[in-house]
């Protein structure tokens, strides 16, 4: 049986070289893509949650549209995982899931200081995961 | 977690399957339910104008606070079963109101979280400067404006990139602002002082003027401000029906010895005379904590105070830019503001707008105003009872077929919400009724012969009302076309649970 590969997309220039590269990886394997977005809005609780994760709800629906229709064609087989949860452990979590052979991200290309003081996925990523991760910048 | 193999989330998964059952365990549940109401912080900003108001039922003036609050946050707790959006009247006095009262509500809940946030941080920068012995910078207005205005710029950005603090964090600053209140009343009270305590300090019928009571109570509300998040809780937290019930009970005994306990501390230790000296600013503790604790010990309630302020700073700003959000996406309010940024995935329109409302709004007024905590402080009040009072109605309304059902139904979804409205609501008029007057004033700034804070207050509900009617004009049909609602008697049965504000669109 195939094996399967997460992808992480939010858009980003890193995500698109992210999503090219990991498609192609799933073409040479024969394996599965999995697009996965987290969508737990930060700070889950107080007023109007809801309406925030409604808000990312459709705003993660775009985003893997987006990413869909540029796997369209590849002849790979895609999928796309909307996860409750902050990027970094959706990502974690979804690879887990489905036993996938690697996490492909996007870097945004920063200074690590720049990267830690605005969060960064790959970074966190690298330290939870608990299978390959690979990092793909933007070109 | 879901997932869909043909890419696109069906309506069915979009309807979200509730909050996480684990989310939040019991003692998160009393972090939350005393962090919302900032008791520090609160403390800090009111105690000295209501002392100063009442005299020594200082006490008594915040147990009579509390009734009308406990009985809006059965309101609250209905409120949120049936329409689970965590926690502010927008949607739901739209549902039981109408699209028009609704958007005045929402109005309210906003503006109030961006008016607080200059108070905020300007009580952490003034206590910053005081931590460092920094009293020439402590006392010059320009200081405090830089200061304060740079404490609101971070706390924005910060909400922007969706940083939080964590668990473990947020407990040790909460248990850290309790405890330092109660070492300090606890010592207060045994070193004794100016006064004795006694009996009648603790009841609100040895108070001789109901227009003291009255207002003494309005500005009370604004200390239990927040507090309704304790019992917003229950979906969210884990443990099912007990835990968050107890939570939210725990939370409010803490919160009530604290605010009592430290009052009576503070009016026994220093006496009304040396308090009267403090009515113009908020710097009580900081002096009082001195005294009673003696270096290093005073420090921590200082510390605590800060925490308090700049913690609150970020949870204002968190749930009004979520409340704009909400009305961007029910089609009340531009669209921009529901815009999600692609990175953080925080509405970062929406709060950069709170942020520098906030800011403009400190910038211009703290010049202005003679006592600007104060200032801001009693209209606040009036907004917030206003849409307390709002909320309670509302209850009542949107629950109407449920009341006869059963003798609880009928006494806290209608008859508690009711009195708790009206109780507000009463204050309210009676507040503006005796505010106006310059001379009843504390600050003395006055607009017009209208003494500030009612402008403010006053002012802002009506260019709320101004607004809708203008955005009404616009032909936002989406929402000003939706017709009043009834609870579902399913939901209103606990039998199933309550959906969120809008259906599902068409993505």
């Amino acid at each position: 049986m195939a094996g399967s590969i997460v992808v992480g997309y939010d858009a980003s220039p890193g995500a698109r070289a992210a999503l090219d590269q990991a498609l192609e990886l799933a073409a040479a394997f024969g394996d599965r893509l999995i697009i996965g977005f987290g969508v737990a809005p930060p700070a889950p609780v107080g007023e109007e949650v809801r309406a925030h994760r409604q808000a990312l709800r459709d705003h993660a629906e775009k985003m893997t549209a987006e990413a869909l229709e540029r796997a369209q064609g590849s002849g790979v087989d895609v999928e796309v995982a909307l996860v409750e949860d902050r990027a970094s452990s959706a990502l974690v979590s979804l690879a887990a899931e489905n036993d996938a052979r690697m996490i492909v991200v996007g870097s945004y290309g920063e200074r690590p200081v720049k990267g830690a003081i605005l969060g960064s996925t790959p970074h966190k990523l690298l330290h939870l995961a608990e299978r390959p991760v690979l990092v793909v910048p933007a070109v | 977690m879901t997932e869909h193999p043909s890419g696109r989330d069906t309506a069915a998964e979009a309807g979200d399957p509730g909050l996480k059952e684990d989310a939040i365990g019991f003692v998160d549940g009393l972090i939350i339910g005393i962090a919302s109401t900032a008791p520090a912080y609160s403390l800090a900003a009111v105690l000295a104008i209501v002392v100063v108001g009442v005299g020594v039922q200082a006490p008594a003036v915040l147990l009579a606070s509390f009734v009308p609050m406990f009985l809006i946050a059965s309101a609250f707790y209905y409120m949120n079963r049936a329409d689970p959006d965590c926690g502010t009247c927008f949607s739901w006095v739209t549902r039981a109101m109408g699209p028009s009262l609704g958007w005045v509500g929402g109005w309210a809940v906003a503006t109030t979280g961006i008016l607080v946030i200059g108070s905020l941080a300007q009580v952490a920068a003034y206590y910053t400067f005081d931590l460092f012995a920094l009293d020439a910078l402590r006392d010059s207005t320009a200081a405090n404006v830089v200061f304060t205005l740079l404490i609101i710029a971070v706390m924005t950005t910060i909400c922007v990139l969706g940083t939080e603090l964590s668990a473990m964090v947020q407990r040790i600053m909460i248990f850290l602002q309790v405890g330092a209140l109660l070492l300090f009343a606890v010592v207060a009270l045994v070193k004794g002082g100016a006064l004795t305590p006694e009996l009648s300090w603790f009841s609100p019928f040895a108070i001789d003027s109901l227009n003291t009571l009255i207002l003494g109570v309005l500005t009370g509300v604004f200390i239990y401000w927040g507090w309704e998040s304790a019992v917003n809780l229950n979906e969210e937290t884990s443990g099912s029906a007990t835990a968050p019930g107890l939570a939210g009970v725990l939370s409010t005994v803490i919160l009530l010895v604290t605010y009592v306990l430290t009052t009576t501390a503070v009016v026994a230790y220093a006496g009304l005379q040396t308090i009267g000296d403090f009515e113009d600013d908020a710097g009580i503790f900081g002096a009082l904590a001195t005294d009673v604790l003696g270096s290093p010990l005073d420090k921590l309630v200082v510390l605590a105070i800060i925490t308090s302020a700049v913690a609150s700073t970020q949870t204002t700003i968190l749930p009004a830019s979520r409340t704009m959000l909400s009305m961007a996406r029910q089609g009340a309010f531009p669209e921009a503001f529901g815009r999600i940024h692609p990175r953080f995935l925080t509405p970062h329109v929406s709060t950069i707008a709170i942020g520098v409302i906030a800011a403009v709004w400190f910038g211009v007024l703290f010049p202005l105003s003679e006592n600007f905590v104060y200032d801001s402080l009693t209209s606040l009040s009036l907004m917030i009872a206003f849409y307390y009072a709002l909320t309670g109605f509302a209850c009542a309304i949107f629950y109407r077929n449920e009341l006869t059902k059963s003798v609880k139904n009928f006494l806290f979804i209608g008859v508690g919400p009711v009195v708790g409205g009206t109780i507000l609501g009463f204050l309210f008029f009676k507040a503006i009724n005796e505010y106006r007057k310059v001379d009843q004033s504390y600050s003395g700034s006055a607009v017009f012969g209208i003494a500030m804070p009612v402008v403010l207050g006053v002012g802002l509900l009506l260019l709320g009302v101004v607004l809708m009617v203008i955005w009404r004009l616009g032909a936002h049909d989406r929402f000003f076309g939706r017709n009043t609602e009834t609870v579902d008697p399913e939901v209103a049965a606990g039998r199933k649970l309550g959906v969120a504000a809008v259906p599902e669109e068409a993505v």
